[in-house]
């Protein structure tokens, strides 16, 4: 179960804090004040006070040990700026995702350690512009993928041992067996670039790739289960 | 019986296309500011008047030849034409007419065409009597024979270039909406140089010495110095003169810095209307256009997506600050209130805009932009922007088509990329066509390769292509599974090979672009083949 910390309370908090199941992840928001911890706890979530400022309430809240994800997304980028710089500082591994209001403190943030920079008028533009000139794509996938439909994009890393190890992506027939379409597969022994799976050169697959692909949840979950099975099919 | 003739005549005129076009032909000629054809038309005018004046100013000291004098008849004779068309297009004479018969119609009281003729020579007259109309009508004038020697009147053909030249007539309009300033300023100049004409005579003509031999000599030196130019010729002799002189040179620099000011302020004003109506006019050579209104940093976003894809758009914000930022970017932008009607109206909402795009950061402009745009069009495509949650509803019931939460997208990223990076990242850099491949619909068109084929006959993977699904509100295929109800649509993921397709169907296919361009060419030209055969 990874962790997770979310600091900065905002309409985007709870959106993302929302959308994360709590049997897979374990949420922790971070507020300013007493008051901001109340609302958030009676949202249902957990929250704890503490002042980003101070290192040691940074550690005491678990970051540098167990916290596996920071979320910052404060309203001022200098505030995300700080956090990322003393989450960074604490942990070389937690990976942090921070919002930016201006465009030009993204690259701040970068140097400062986060490893993705969410800018939400970026995103709610390319949104509209998707919407504007290929509607059906943006109103299928919005609808399946990123809605509330059994359908979904998975990625699935190869376990050492796996039967996939050394298995040409033509043989693997997923669309008929498992119906499940490959889209991409990331070659970790290559370039460790997405290959899309459009007619090409086949993969040979190896231990340590990554599967993209698409299909109803039963579907993946159980071919999840078949790939991560180590040993014989 | 004549009543009766009038009156057919000018129900024949309504009635007639051709009347209707030529009309509406000689009106883009002539007076339309907007139409494709008038700047042709005026550059032709410029350069015959400019000719002529070469003859004119031949004419001085060397006879004109008889090819010259022909070339004049015919210049005269297009200016009567001009002059004649001009007052045909003020005003339509038969909807005089008939708006008079239909008045005493009403009215039950019999109609008297004398009335309407009435109407008519004074409607004319009104036109007539304008200051460009009697230009006009001066410049055909020495055409004339016996008038050609007044050469006051060849000189009213100069004047006519003010017809043509679109500055020159913007400097009149500024000195028109100026009057009452130059009005003022014009009484306190005469004032001035009255009580200067007068003291500087009073002073300078009793002088043994003096250069003021005559009232005129005083209002002349006093109009030359108020005007600041001083030629020299007359100087004051006296020192109550050079007093007068010296009050005279201040009050002329404040003359002179007043009407300057005037005419500066009145330019910007001015200006400021004339760029609108550039844009209007721009708008006005579009044919599918998107409207956005908004250019916040979500509208600048969508502003340079659809210039990266050539698409043409205009912007209209309250914000002077957006609005500059949008002209110095290049893009096409309206300084005022979207929710104004006129200013969708003048936008093109209902003259070639495809889309209104509402993307300002208020949810309560949003949703009257929203329903201000569909009142005025009913069948047009709207995206709007919503902050607020709870406001989405107010969005569709205001006839919003999609509605963008930039908070609730922004989290499902982010959500998506804690669960699923890699995969979300590949699906997102498709969307965006950041990467390699993009997904694109091909339509099953009537009478193309596609039609009626079932989706095994159609080798995707040797066309280097991945379909994904089908979208698809045909009924037949109701029966096959992995069925998404999508609004009134449904999408087939991963469709059987036995799928068969149905004219209106949509695939979904994943590919790189050429790929997809190839298979598109493809299904086009299957279509003419097909046409063809038939």
């Amino acid at each position: 179960m990874k962790r997770i910390a979310v600091f900065g309370y905002s309409s985007l908090s709870f959106e993302a804090m929302g959308r994360l199941t709590p049997d897979h992840y374990s949420l922790l928001f971070l507020a300013k004040n007493t008051d901001e911890a109340a609302l958030v706890r009676a949202k249902g979530f957990a929250a704890e006070t503490i002042d980003f400022r101070n290192d040691n309430e940074l550690r005491a809240i678990g970051i540098g040990t167990d916290i596996d994800v920071i979320f910052c997304f404060y309203p001022d980028d200098s505030d995300n700026v700080f956090l990322t710089i003393s989450a960074r500082a604490l942990d070389k591994h937690v990976s942090i995702i921070a919002i930016v209001d201006d465009p030009e403190s993204a690259p701040k943030l970068l140097a400062a350690g986060a490893n993705k920079i969410i800018d939400p008028y970026e995103i709610c533009g390319r949104k509209t512009h998707e919407m504007l000139t290929r509607p059906d794509i943006a109103n299928i996938l919005d609808n399946t993928v990123f809605g509330r439909h059994d359908l979904k994009l998975a990625q699935i890393e190869i376990p050492h041992g796996s039967w996939l190890d050394n298995i040409r992506t033509d043989q693997l027939d997923l669309k008929n067996r498992h119906n499940l379409l490959l889209i991409a597969v990331v070659d970790n022994t290559l370039d460790e670039q997405l290959h899309f799976m459009t007619g090409g050169n086949p993969l040979v697959l190896k231990s340590g790739d990554i599967l993209v692909v698409m299909g109803p949840t039963g579907k993946i979950k159980l071919f999840k289960n078949e790939v991560e099975h180590v040993g014989n099919r | 019986m004549l009543t009766r003739l009038i009156i057919h005549i000018a129900y024949s005129l309504q009635l007639s296309s051709i009347y209707q076009r030529s009309k509406r032909f000689f009106h883009n000629l002539l007076e339309n500011p907007n139409s494709v054809i008038k700047p042709y038309f005026d550059v032709f005018m410029i350069c015959l008047v400019m000719f002529n004046v070469f003859l004119l100013i031949r004419e001085v000291n060397t006879p004109l030849t008889d090819a010259e004098l022909l070339f004049e008849d015919i210049l005269v004779g297009i200016f009567i034409t001009e002059y004649l068309l001009r007052v045909w297009l003020y005003r339509d004479t038969h909807k005089i007419i008939l708006e008079a018969y239909e008045k005493a119609t009403y009215l039950g009281i019999p109609f008297n065409p004398a009335h309407a003729i009435k109407v008519i020579i004074s409607t004319k007259l009104e036109y007539m009597l304008s200051p460009l109309a009697l230009i006009d009508l001066l410049a055909i004038l020495p055409g004339y024979r016996p008038l050609r020697m007044y050469r006051m009147l060849q000189m009213f053909r100069l004047f006519k270039l003010f017809r043509y030249f679109n500055s020159i007539k913007l400097f009149s309009e500024i000195l028109a909406s100026k009057r009452f300033d130059l009005y003022t300023l014009a009484t306190f100049l005469g004032i001035l140089v009255f009580i200067g004409s007068t003291a500087i005579y009073m002073f300078e003509f009793p002088a043994q010495n003096g250069h003021i031999k005559n009232l005129f000599d005083a209002f002349y030196f006093s109009v030359v110095t108020v005007a600041t130019v001083g030629y020299g010729d007359i100087s004051p002799q006296t020192n109550g003169g050079r007093i007068v002189t010296m009050a005279l040179i201040m009050s002329g620099l404040g003359v002179l810095s007043f009407f300057v000011s005037i005419i500066v302020s009145a330019f910007n004003d001015k200006m400021t209307v004339l760029r609108e109506n550039r844009v209007y006019t721009e708008i006005g050579r579009y044919n599918h256009f998107v409207i956005i209104c908004g250019f916040g940093r979500v509208g600048q976003h969508i502003a340079a997506q659809l210039q990266k894809d050539k698409l043409q758009f205009v912007i209209i914000d309250t914000d002077p600050t957006s609005i500059l930022f949008a002209k110095q970017s290049g893009y096409l932008a309206i300084q005022a209130d979207a929710s104004k009607n006129q200013i969708l109206c003048n936008a093109g909402i209902n003259a070639g805009a495809t889309a209104v795009l509402c993307t300002t950061g208020n949810d309560v402009i949003n949703v009257y932009i929203t329903l201000t745009s569909r009142h005025l069009n009913p069948n047009i495509r709207i995206i709007s922007r919503v902050n607020r949650e709870e406001n989405v509803q107010k969005f569709y019931q205001a006839g919003a088509n999609n509605v963008i939460q930039p908070f609730e997208i922004a989290g499902m990223v982010v959500a998506e990329y804690v669960g699923q990076p890699v995969a979300f990242e590949a699906i997102l850099g498709i969307i965006r066509e950041e990467q390699q491949c993009v997904m694109e619909t091909l339509c099953v068109q009537t009478d193309s390769m596609l039609d009626g084929q079932s989706l095994g006959s159609i080798n995707f993977d040797q066309r280097k292509l991945l379909l994904i699904g089908v979208i698809s509100e045909n009924s037949l295929h109701s029966q096959h599974k992995n069925r998404y109800t999508i609004k009134n649509q449904h999408f087939y993921f991963n469709p059987p090979d036995h799928f068969k397709l149905q004219q209106g169907d949509l695939l979904m296919v994943m590919g790189r672009d050429y790929s997809i361009e190839h298979f598109r060419g493809l299904i086009e030209r299957s279509r003419l083949t097909l046409r063809k055969k038939r």
